[in-house]
């Protein structure tokens, strides 16, 4: 009977100081983030179908059971989607950026301007020779600016390319580690720490997949993760244990393509999906940019055709090139531009067709309006994507909060915990004595 | 009793993200402070930034527009002074045919008034063959050379064309450079073409005693010089009235210039005042997070334990 009673304290004694342990690692992985909360089960202990004199109060103590880790999946998918849009969110928002920038600071808008005051300037006084270089001078420019503006465009389109190329590593290398956990899950023992600790791999695992791009996850037994890209009908990325290589192509314009093992898929979400997006726009703006640059070159030599230079003759094209990457400025000579209209005299001072290239350089669908219209267009994108990812952050940011308030360590929850464990398996202690003490007495009887 | 899970790294998480929102803007309101500019980019207030982008567009064609304002201004100018040299030199020329048209006038006399015609015909031809400051010719209209040529034997035709460059000085409003040479100097006298030059040279080879009856002749001119001076001072009237005009569109310029520059301080300046509130609210803010944070983090039970 007093030995029963011994068995009792030690398997409380021990039970405490198992628990103790787990609350020594969850607060050891506080800071943790793929580590999910421990608790450790744990069952009353009856002797039973024995025949003994006392075999209605047979008691054995408490029997350790298995580690129980803390999770939530409804929370846990919530967290994954919601971050995946602010993923998306975020990673348009930083290739939008890029092609403000490159927009902005390449100043081409302000050298249109220049182009067109020059201009302007020289109608006062068309033969003067240094109003004539200044304009000539100002057109160079502005040729170094559209092409200033088409390579940092490119720069910036190149920049998102490789962030494509190194998403689709990561999804790639998260979905070989994501299927490798699969195949260890499948030979690990329930609910043990092992299980636990392949869990937050595989749940760190399905969350950085999310980060790159929409995926939804169905769980079979023994926690064996199957990923598909986007909502439930999607295309296998993980099944079970094998992993479909994911593949992405760009386009001449710059635009991107995804694969998956064959078969064409376009993430909806993710920062893939951002990605894609913002060298979508990219190359919408590198068209723009193209068409302005190629109605300057037009209206510039459409005027110098109509028109003679200052020596009578008739005038030479003022830039070549069809675009942006090309443009450059042809004419060599300032003497060549052609101010007057065609049929004048040399040193002709009528300056009608130096008015008429003024005008087109301005008129509403000219290149200054376009220009125009081209960083509005950016830029008025960019904030509304800017009012999105606040929004989107505040809506992850709850989600997020949401699965750690059900997974997370607190660590006050364990400083009690340590205090109540202590005293446990100092009661518990005080049981064995209590037992020696008894089983003393009984053997002290005389 | 079920409890509720404040999972600590969360605490901290949004600690540290409610202290960098506050920290960023403080970095934003102290960047309008320094640069004196409220948008950095334009995606921080995209039309105001396309507001902007009109704005210096007109400023800088304004700029031009002023100055191409103040250059014609000072070749309509130099246009008004020679033209005003030109209605003295033919009422001279008036003056002296009147007198050469006196019966009473002696061979000697006639010759005299011969020869100052002829220098007043020489001083008409300079005149009109004005320069602008920069050398360009005032009568020719749209071309570069001289207005004005003289043929060995003395005849004077008109060099230039009629046509009339116009200088843009305003959004839409352009002012034409000058008046042509053939509107100055060439007009019918009953019927007949002719020119300023031809009448005062007729006259003096007429007096020299290339007419039969000087006298006569010399009558007949008034009535010539009469339109000339008509023509002159006609044109006098619109150089005038194109000066006037530019007075206007400068005072234009001006009032445009204040109105764009109170416009784009509206549009585009940081309002020191305001955002140095901003930026001590947001400072008092944030010293009061970061306060709070450290007394709640120091807040666990493990130092009670």
């Amino acid at each position: 009977m007093s030995s029963t009673l011994i068995t009792i304290g030690r398997s409380g004694a021990a039970a405490a100081r198992a628990n103790l342990e787990l609350t020594a690692q969850n607060i050891a992985n506080a800071g943790n983030e793929d580590y999910s909360r421990r608790s450790l089960g744990q069952s009353e202990l009856v002797g039973s179908a024995t025949v003994g004199l006392y075999s209605g109060v047979a008691f054995n103590g408490v029997r350790i059971g298995n580690v129980q880790r803390a999770d939530n999946a409804l929370a846990r998918e919530q967290a994954r989607a919601t971050g995946s849009d602010l993923a998306r969110a975020d990673a348009e928002l930083e290739g939008l950026r890029a092609s403000e920038t490159a927009l902005e600071q390449s100043r081409l808008f302000e050298g249109l301007v220049d182009f067109e005051a020059a201009l302007t300037r020289l109608a006062s006084d068309p033969l003067d020779p240094a109003l004539r270089i200044t304009t000539l001078e100002t057109a160079r420019q502005l040729a170094d600016r559209f092409q200033l503006a088409n390579n940092s465009l490119s720069d910036a389109r190149e920049l998102a390319q490789s962030q494509v190329a190194g998403g689709v590593d990561e999804v790639n290398r998260q979905a070989a580690t994501l299927a490798r956990i699969n195949e260890q899950l499948t030979r690990t023992e329930p609910e043990t720490a092992g299980q636990a600790a392949l869990f937050d791999q595989r749940d760190a695992a399905l969350e950085a997949l999310s980060q790159e791009l929409g995926i939804s996850v169905e769980f079979e037994e023994r926690g064996v993760a199957n990923v598909r890209l986007g909502d439930g009908n999607g295309p296998l990325l993980v099944d079970g244990t094998a992993a479909t290589a994911l593949s992405a192509s760009f386009a001449a314009d710059g635009t991107a393509a995804f694969d998956l093992g064959g078969a064409a898929v376009a993430p909806a979400t993710g920062a893939l999906a951002g990605r894609t997006n913002a060298l979508t726009v990219q190359a919408d703006l590198q068209t723009q940019l193209d068409d302005i640059a190629l109605s300057t070159i037009t209206a510039a030599n459409n005027a110098q055709a109509n028109g003679v230079a200052q020596d009578g003759s008739a005038g030479q094209p003022l830039f070549s090139g069809t675009g942006a990457a090309d443009i450059a400025l042809a004419l060599g000579s300032a003497d060549g531009l052609a101010t007057a209209p065609a049929g004048s005299p040399a040193q002709s001072r009528d300056t009608s067709n130096l008015s008429a290239l003024i005008a087109a350089i301005g008129a509403d669908d000219g290149p200054v309006a376009g220009s125009d219209a081209l960083l509005l267009g950016i830029s008025s994108r960019i904030s509304g994507q800017e009012t999105t990812r606040t929004a989107l952050f505040a809506i992850a940011e709850s989600a997020q909060g949401a699965l750690l308030r059900e997974t997370g360590v607190d660590l006050d929850t364990e400083a009690a915990n340590l205090v109540r464990l202590q005293q446990a398996f100092e009661a518990n202690s005080r049981v064995i004595q209590v037992a020696a003490e008894l089983f003393d007495t009984v053997l002290g009887l005389r | 009793m079920s409890i509720i899970n404040n999972s600590s790294s969360a605490f901290y998480g949004r600690s540290l993200e409610q202290m960098s929102a506050l920290r960023s803007s403080i970095e934003s309101l102290q960047t309008q402070i320094a640069t004196g500019q409220q948008l950095q980019r334009a995606s921080q207030d995209p039309a105001a930034a396309a507001r902007l982008r009109a704005i210096s567009r007109s400023e800088a064609l304004r700029e031009i527009e002023e100055d191409n304002v103040a250059k014609l201004g000072q070749d309509l100018e130099s246009a008004a002074t020679e033209l005003e040299g030109i209605s003295e030199i033919i009422l001279r020329a008036r003056e002296l045919a009147s007198q050469a048209g006196s019966d009473t006038n002696g061979s000697g006399a006639r010759e005299a008034i011969a020869a100052e015609l002829e220098q007043l015909s020489e001083e008409l031809f300079t005149r009109a063959n004005g320069l602008t400051l920069t050398g360009e010719p005032l009568f020719a209209g749209t071309a570069g050379g001289p207005a004005f040529v003289r043929a060995a034997d003395g005849t004077v035709t008109y060099n230039g064309n009629t046509a009339s460059a116009t200088v843009p000085v305003a959004p839409g409003t352009e002012i034409e450079r000058g008046v042509h040479g053939q509107q100055v100097f060439e007009f019918d006298v009953n019927g007949t073409p002719t020119m300023t030059f031809a009448l005062i040279s007729g006259l003096a080879s007429a007096l020299r005693g290339g007419a039969a009856d000087p006298g006569a002749v010399a009558r007949d001119a008034i009535a010539g010089l009469d339109v000339a001076l008509d023509a002159s001072t006609r044109n006098q009237t619109v150089i005038g009235t194109r000066l006037a005009w530019i007075e206007v569109v400068e005072q234009n310029q001006f009032e445009r210039s204040i109105a764009s520059a109170e416009e784009r301080s509206r549009v585009g300046d940081t309002d020191v005042g305001d955002t140095i509130a901003r930026l001590q609210q947001t400072l008092t803010a944030l010293e009061a997070t970061q306060t709070t944070f450290s007394r709640v983090s120091s807040l666990t039970l493990f130092n009670a334990l």
